[in-house]
């Protein structure tokens, strides 16, 4: 990412991080943080029998369940469902960008509208999210009015209202003419058989009046309860925004239905007529078994704010949409160790900020040199630090003589 | 990496010792804690050098001035080879040698800003001995990101060697840091912070031991050890 890029980035996380001060020295955000780092903690150590549980209740609830063991099932799962369609609307989604699908469909035809608005912008301007929540943080106006103004062929001010306008005009143009709308999960109760989104725009909610809505999510989003499930949407909110609440919380338990005839259940009122639920792995369970920890994450991005590295290098530190070092662990169980190193896994400086700043407390500097043993013994580091064990071995000291 | 890299900071160390005429002798096979290799993953080579190392320290009292051998040897050593070295911090040393009155200071008006090594800081809560010593000698002015949140210097985990660039764009940005406080100098207890804060410096010569101090716009940066002496030597004069 070029350096006035970065710039806007770390302008915008500045603001994000002065917003979050007083609210996360509060005493309320202190105990609900202790209890989502239980419910989470529980929950990792329990993803089993809770996908069990989630594929009974949700089924129950006439959701259709698909478990995806990699990102190329999850691809293929949603395209056999989309293959007919022109065009399907689609919410921001880190899942959605851990398995690349919105460049899988439109590979195959389906072009696909994002509907949230940074999202949008930054699918317009083919660069890279900078944030889980917020991924246009690295556009400044200027530049976001440029890449809108020529994408609709006209003159967009650069003005924050003008923009919003012209681009919601155009998603809102569109929407009609699909028929799938696919969401990611911020959070699944088990025990319940719901689906728990956070959003602000309110275009969640439009996209589950569509007739079909697939959900894609991590095995990793389960909790037990649905009053488990809000509190940790809350938790993240309060990390990713510096708001307690959210705009928008949806809560998906079934496909639309009514029973107001004389009790007679009827499916297909307002919203979906069908909604399938894919559960990815990818990685996930392997994750599990070695370093279960970076599975606690509840999708806040606050380890990536004041990250030295990532403040430094942006999205270039991370692994697709798992931005920063935590990001980097997930690589090494969904691909492999090459992709791992490429994506930063020797360029942390192990500073430990991260786990002050997560409110899971994760331990990523812990794990990357955990990792770094791993990739070290298959013979892939940087080349200096070879040289450096060297001369450790020989002389006792990392530096050469006489340098 | 003080002796090799920085040895303003063991020459400033070693005249500290004498003058409070404390009893030190320098190992003639001083070896490698082990940091660096636990850091990079070479984690079977750590383990021969610090069994090798342990075995020549083992009965002593070790005396380090890098935050990194300090956390290695305190932290890691018990949990690798389950046996503990009687470890101090010169930053330990020097508190006590002030509060037994074996090292005279004068206090100066001058501001001082502290920068927390990570290994020191947030890795072994060692924040408060340090800047008891800062405050009692001079007005320490805190950088915002401070203590459990300051920003890292941008040596650690091997980054400084594999990728320079990384290491001196963040060095950079807590300079700034530092800058921003509108303190003269910057004082902190770890080599590798020193020499990689010293490095973005303008008019900064390499392998050079001189302070860049009067270059405009530039900090005096200084280990804990420099700065005590710089504060005796002005009683003295």
């Amino acid at each position: 990412m070029n350096d006035s890029s970065i710039k806007i980035m770390n302008k915008s996380f500045n603001i994000l991080d002065k917003r979050r001060a007083t609210l996360l020295q509060d005493e309320a955000t202190i105990k609900l943080k202790e209890r989502v780092k239980n419910i989470r903690e529980n929950s990792v150590e329990h993803i089993s029998p809770l996908l069990e549980k989630a594929q009974e209740k949700l089924q129950e609830n006439g959701i259709e369940v698909i478990l995806a063991k990699d990102a190329e099932v999850a691809r293929q799962t949603i395209y056999q469902l989309v293959k007919e369609e022109d065009l399907v609307a689609k919410s921001k989604s880190n899942t959605a960008g851990e398995i690349q699908l919105t460049e899988y469909l439109e590979s195959k035809e389906v072009k696909v509208l994002e509907t949230d608005l940074g999202d949008r912008i930054v699918q317009f301007d083919a660069s890279r999210p900078t944030h889980p929540i917020g991924p246009a943080c690295h556009l400044d106006m200027g530049k976001i009015s440029e890449i809108v103004s020529d994408r609709f062929q006209r003159e967009v001010k650069a003005e924050p209202r003008a923009i919003m306008d012209s681009v919601k005009k155009d998603i809102l143009e569109k929407i009609p003419q699909c028929k799938v709308g696919i969401t990611g999960a911020n959070s699944v109760a088990a025990e319940d058989g719901s689906l728990l989104m956070v959003h602000n725009e309110g275009n969640i909610s439009l996209l589950t009046m569509l007739d079909l809505h697939i959900v894609l999510v991590g095995i990793d989003k389960l909790v037990p309860t649905l009053e488990d499930a809000v509190s940790v949407v809350k938790l993240e909110t309060i990390y990713a925004t510096g708001k307690t609440v959210p705009a928008y919380m949806n809560v998906v338990s079934s496909p639309s239905k009514t029973a107001d005839i004389e009790q007679i259940l009827l499916k297909d009122m307002y919203g979906a007529k069908k909604v399938v639920v894919i559960f990815l792995d990818n990685g996930r369970s392997k994750a599990l078994k070695e370093k279960k920890e970076c599975l606690w994450c509840i999708g806040c991005g606050a380890c990536i704010v004041n990250c030295p590295v990532y403040t430094t290098l942006g999205p270039d530190f991370g692994y697709l949409r798992h931005l920063g070092g935590r990001g980097i662990v997930l690589s090494y169980f969904i691909d492999n160790d090459e992709v791992c190193y490429d994506s930063g896994l020797f360029k942390c400086t192990l500073c430990g900020l991260c786990t002050v700043e997560c409110p899971m407390e994760i331990a990523t500097n812990n794990m990357l040199e955990d990792l770094r043993s791993e990739s070290v013994k298959k013979g892939i580091y940087p080349e200096k630090h070879g040289e450096i064990k060297e001369n450790i071995k020989k002389r006792g000291s990392p530096f050469k003589p006489g340098t | 990496m003080s002796r090799e890299r920085v040895k303003k900071i063991s020459d400033a160390t070693e005249e500290l010792l004498k003058r409070a005429k404390v009893d030190y002798r320098i190992l003639d096979n001083e070896g490698c804690c082990g940091s660096v290799l636990l850091r990079t993953g070479f984690q079977e080579d750590a383990l021969e050098i610090i069994k090798e190392t342990f075995k020549n320290l083992k009965g002593e009292k070790v005396l380090v001035s890098c935050a990194g051998c300090y956390r290695t040897f305190k932290e890691d050593y018990p949990e690798v080879l389950g046996e503990t070295l009687d470890v101090i911090h010169t930053s330990h040393l020097f508190l006590e040698l002030i509060k037994q009155e074996k090292l005279r200071l004068s206090m100066d008006e001058k501001e001082v800003t502290y920068h927390d090594p990570c290994h020191m800081g947030r890795h072994m809560g060692e924040y408060e001995t340090p800047r008891q010593i800062i405050r009692a000698h001079a007005k320490l002015v805190e950088m915002e990101r401070n203590q459990e949140k300051a920003r890292c210097c941008g040596a650690g985990g091997g980054v400084r060697s594999a990728f320079p660039e990384l290491s001196s764009e963040i060095a950079r940005m807590r300079m700034d840091d530092a800058k921003s406080t509108g303190a003269q100098s910057l004082v902190t207890c770890c080599p590798f912070c020193v020499h990689n804060l010293e490095s973005v410096q303008e008019g900064y010569i390499k392998s050079s031991d001189t302070v860049a101090e009067d270059k405009q716009g530039s900090m005096n940066i200084m280990d804990l050890s420099q700065f005590l002496l710089e504060r005796i030597k002005v009683e003295e004069d």
